[in-house]
């Protein structure tokens, strides 16, 4: 890849200064190719930028504008998404939302205003392109100091590379739901579970999924990946190095198609420090998820002369990538013992408790007093006696700025055990972010501490807190049977855009029917995730949903234009969890054409 | 989720492979494509009777509206002769969150006597995992028949599953020329353990078949010096593209 | 646990050693050496509080957040520093003389205390207790080689430096350590 830093003319003059604005321009070639993806127990046909998958880590500085000619060497027409930056519209690279595609052969100019820090990756949004291989990622420098010191860094992207192509793995799907699903229940499980618990109890047990004909084992749609990190497979080793008592950032970003990875470095405690880009105040864990989409960046501090394993476990256990973080050349962490046992769904995770709670309860205009009977309503249940308790307590402090409008009712339906103060001091507190009793809430491997989303609290809030002014729902929904998806039962092609205004603050909620988690992604406006921390809820750009869960989002918007907002898996996003979104009103935006 | 709730059965048949339209994700109503051979086999019968049969089956379409082929077929390898040949195109189109409606025709073009069908039914995948296919018929004669499938993948593990499968088939008249009698008229049975090889496109199995002929419908196969059961071992493939 | 929190709270201010006790967390090394110099004793020599009349030297820190405008303080063996702390973040953080294990432990309380309230990222919650807290003189007889302040505030410490121990000077709320808000004292 070719940088040319171009200063303007102008500016150029004046030397050195730091200027604020997009000071000078950066100029990036990218090419889209067919590529060979090797990760040495299997060599496919892909799609990579500059000659390679993953693509090249692009670099900006916050401040400038950054100029990216890219050339399309496809045989099909292609699209580069930046994930995760703020941008013009027309720029966002979504076809048939943001611009019509790059055709073969042609070459498209993208002009970005850098207005932003932090780890971002970019992906081409269409067709299977992206499974197939064509991502890469993308560090903003920021002007100012950051909250956090580092001796060196390094992006660790995670990838669940499939031998089959995107395109086939959909027909897959499509011919049978279960195609890739080697994790189900079979006559062996029956017979473990008949001898631990007795034949009846089996039986009942598997006519209750059989009734709803639904799967506990439905966690991964796609398995029969390997996981890659930097586009390394685990037999080939992606190795960092770092010299004892250093600092390192690690910048992990999940480029998969459908896979959540459970992420640790035995041996070594992660302190995240940034959440989709964004700072959040500082948070020490052993392990943490990273959905489909999401990024995060933390801190580690190997003390030891010694080789340190990154571990990445898919969520469904069905596969795993691996790294290492070594002090030396050629080095390679010992591998530490892959959990096999799969999870299991509950039947928290198809919704049963979620119906006992009542959405009803949750119109406009909450108070917090209300919430505080719903939540208790809600959670008893589902044996959460400790939540009334904390709720109160916080009500009587005073201490959480603007839950009464907001904080307690995000946390409704996905029980409230976060909120409980004595619990989380003993470290081993439900994650209020999955359903009570769900068979997806994670554990560390070593006991310890596993990132939650309740733990996310921005570090310096991007915007005032203010009530919404409006709610919008969003039903997740889908038919497992027909691996077809939608929100609130209708596919994208059958739906009307959602039309937000100009200046509103809008709220989401999102209600997950289904017994599969979603990755949310809205683009070119950040999502203020409702962890009931008033000012100090995250901002995101991808916002996952469990089964069963219900999770509440805020927008400010504040980019005109029109948006995709849609489910990162590919597969869900390919067959109908999508929609466009239609920011009206606002400032015109000026017809931005092709740069060149 | 089971499988095959969406393509049941499978053949054999030329298609023209349509390209999933459009660039964009999600841009538009997606077509999708497939073929599945449930059985292909060899049968080898208690009086040593040697049979290759087929149950197969093609789709191609949206998540509203698909054309589906199925065809069915048996063939005598000891007279070289068809003693069935059964070729479906419906349109098909979900009534349901587990069900689809279908409806269109049927040409049976065995050896002996050819018969247009127009046909109506309901495939899905009903409770406790059990695939469904139920079809009703009504012959260019005005008689009118119906045929239940019905099939359980059981997962011994992952890649070995043992499939019971059962036929049964009704006529509301009879339909001399074709040798069907009033009533139940026929029935098969069927056991297979198969083994996924290659993902699940191809998985090899073996197993048993037995049919019978019931009432009147026996009584014509006796007439004619025919067998009205028989047991097979069966052998085959199951296929998926 | 209501009750226990409110005692909590009442006695934070008072003594943090109490704190451990009450949590009923084992802490030696913060109970003995983290306030040594009020409370004499310590298990490590990591100095000791100082006169005025001794000190030599006034070093100016500012806490930004989350990070300490200087990553290294060099001192004469023996030597009393005045240091004049002010904190320029929107955070809360904390200015403390200790040894690595000192610090490690004393995350663990501070941990809890943000756990339970007492802390918040942006203040501490002491507005109830009877404590002047306008002009950052927080918990500082209590314990002398530290400083908790809130955005805004300044204190000053003034410490007698031992001949030779590994010390660091760092910021124990939870994830400032760790994100590099700490920084290496060099006696000389």
């Amino acid at each position: 890849m070719k940088k040319r830093i171009v200063l303007r003319a102008l500016l150029g003059a004046l030397g050195t200064v730091m200027l604020s604005a997009p000071s000078f321009a950066a100029t990036y070639d990218l090419t889209v190719d067919y590529v060979e993806i090797d990760t040495g127990t299997m060599k496919t046909r892909g799609i990579g930028y500059n000659g390679s998958s993953p693509g090249p880590t692009l670099r900006f500085k916050e401040g400038e504008e950054v100029v990216i000619n890219v050339t399309n060497n496809l045989e099909e027409a292609t699209s580069i998404h930046w994930h995760g930056l703020i941008l013009p519209y027309q720029m966002d690279g979504v076809p048939g939302i943001s611009f019509p595609g790059i055709e073969p052969g042609e070459t498209f100019t993208y002009r970005i205003p850098v207005s932003q820090s932090g780890t971002y990756w970019f992906h081409s949004h269409s067709g299977f392109q992206e499974p197939d291989g064509a991502y890469g990622s993308i560090i903003i420098e920021p002007q100012k100091r950051e909250p956090f010191k580092f001796d060196r860094e390094y992006v660790v992207v995670l990838k669940d590379k499939h031998p089959h192509s995107g395109e086939r793995i959909l027909r897959n799907l499509k011919m049978m739901p279960d195609y890739y699903n080697r994790n189900q229940r079979s006559l062996g499980d029956f017979i473990m579970d008949v001898r631990k618990n007795g034949l009846g109890a089996t039986l009942s047990e598997r006519a209750d999924w059989g009734a709803m004909r639904m799967m506990p084992t439905d966690i991964e749609d796609v398995q029969g990946f390997v996981g890659l990190i930097n586009g390394m497979s685990p037999d080939q080793n992606w190795t960092g190095l770092f010299h004892p008592e250093e600092r390192v950032r690690l910048r992990f970003i999940n480029a998969s198609a459908m896979t959540y990875f459970d992420v640790r470095i035995p041996g070594l405690e992660m302190t995240v420090v940034q959440a989709d880009g964004n700072n959040v105040q500082p948070v020490k864990v052993d392990e943490f998820r990273i959905a489909v989409a999401e990024t995060y960046d933390v801190i580690v501090q190997p003390k030891d002369d010694k080789a340190y394993a990154i571990m990445a476990e898919s969520m469904g256990r069905s596969g795993y990538g691996f790294g290492t973080l070594a002090p030396h050349e050629g080095m390679r962490a010992e591998m530490p013992e892959l959990r096999k046992e799969a999870p299991l769904l509950t039947m928290a995770d198809m919704g049963m408790n979620h119906r006992d709670m009542g959405h009803g309860d949750m119109g406009s205009g909450e108070t917090g007093k209300g919430d505080m009977a719903g939540m208790d309503h809600g959670a008893a249940p589902s044996g959460n006696s400790a939540m009334g308790n904390a709720a109160m307590d916080h009500g009587s402090a005073g201490s959480m700025p603007g839950m009464d409008h907001s904080g307690m009712a995000g946390m409704d339906h996905s029980n409230m055990a976060g909120m409980d103060h004595s619990a989380m001091a003993m470290g081993n507190r439900a994650d209020p972010f999955y359903a009570a009793g769900s068979g997806l809430t994670p554990k560390a491997a070593n006991g310890g501490k596993f990132l939650s989303y309740a733990d996310l609290k921005a570090q310096k809030p991007l915007y005032a807190d203010r009530p919404a002014t409006r709610e919008i729902e969003l039903r997740l929904t889908g038919n497992m049977e027909r691996y077809s998806w939608s929100i609130n039962g209708v596919k994208y092609e059958d739906a009307e855009p959602i039309r937000l205004k100009y200046g509103e603050r809008v709220r989401f909620k999102f209600v997950n029917e289904t017994m599969m988690s979603h990755p949310m992604h809205l683009h070119g406006m950040w999502s203020i995730l409702d962890t009931g921390q008033g000012k100090w809820n995250p901002v995101k750009h991808t916002i996952n949903i469990n089964p069963g869960t219900t999770v509440y989002s805020e927008t400010e918007v504040d980019e005109p234009g029109q948006w995709a907002f849609h489910c990162h898996l590919s597969y869900h996003m390919a067959t109908g969890m999508f929609r466009k979104v239609v920011v009206e009103g606002g400032p015109a935006v000026a017809t931005l054409k092709n740069g060149n | 989720m089971k499988r095959h709730d969406l393509m049941m059965k499978g053949g054999f048949v030329a298609m023209v492979m349509a390209v999933v339209p459009g660039t964009g994700q999600a841009a538009e109503g997606r077509t999708y494509y497939g073929f599945q051979a449930e059985q292909f086999e060899y049968r080898l019968g208690d009086e040593n009777e040697k049979r290759l049969v087929w149950d197969a089956d093609a789709f191609w379409g949206t998540d509203e509206l698909k054309l589906r082929w199925q065809g069915e077929g048996e063939r005598d390898l000891d007279a070289d002769i068809n003693e069935g040949l059964e070729n479906r195109l419906v349109l098909q189109t979900p009534i349901s969150d587990f069900f689809d409606a279908k409806a269109g025709v049927r040409l049976d073009t065995p050896t002996g006597t050819d018969r247009w069908y127009g046909t109506v039914g309901i495939m899905g995948l009903a409770p406790q995992w059990i695939e469904v296919d139920a079809d009703l018929f009504v012959s260019e004669t005005g008689d009118g028949s119906a045929r239940l499938d019905l099939e359980y993948e059981g997962l011994i593990t992952n890649r070995v599953i043992l499939t019971p499968s059962i036929e049964l088939n009704a006529a509301f008249s009879e339909d001399r020329e074709i040798e069907v009698g009033t009533g139940i008229s026929s029935a098969e049975i069927g056991l297979r353990l198969s083994y996924d090889l290659i993902d699940r496109s191809v998985a090899p199995y073996i197993g048993v078949s037995y049919e019978r002929k019931f009432g009147d419908t026996a009584d014509f196969a006796k007439e004619d010096g025919e067998d009205f059961e028989a047991t097979y071992i069966v052998t085959g493939l199951r296929l998926m593209f | 646990m209501p009750s226990f929190k409110k005692s909590l709270i009442r006695h934070i201010a008072t003594s943090t050693v109490l704190l451990s006790t009450l949590a009923g967390m084992q802490a030696p090394a913060f109970a003995g050496a983290g306030h040594s110099g009020g409370h004499g004793g310590a298990s490590t020599d990591i100095g000791m509080p100082g006169q005025l009349s001794d000190v030599r030297r006034t070093i100016r820190i500012v806490m930004e957040d989350n990070f300490f405008d200087q990553e290294k303080i060099i001192v004469r063996a023996g030597e009393t520093v005045r240091f004049m702390i002010e904190n320029k973040g929107e955070f809360v953080h904390e200015f403390n003389i200790g040894t690595a294990a000192m610090h490690a432990d004393h995350q663990k309380e501070m941990f809890m205390m943000m756990e339970h309230g007492a802390l918040e990222a942006d203040k501490i919650n002491m507005a109830m207790m009877e404590m002047d807290m306008g002009n950052g003189m927080t918990m500082k007889h209590d314990d002398p080689n530290s400083v908790l302040l809130e955005p805004g505030q300044s204190a000053e410490v003034i410490w007698t430096f031992p001949k030779d121990t590994e010390l660091e000077f760092a910021c124990n709320v939870p994830g400032h350590y760790e994100s590099g808000m700490m920084g290496k004292i060099r006696l000389q």
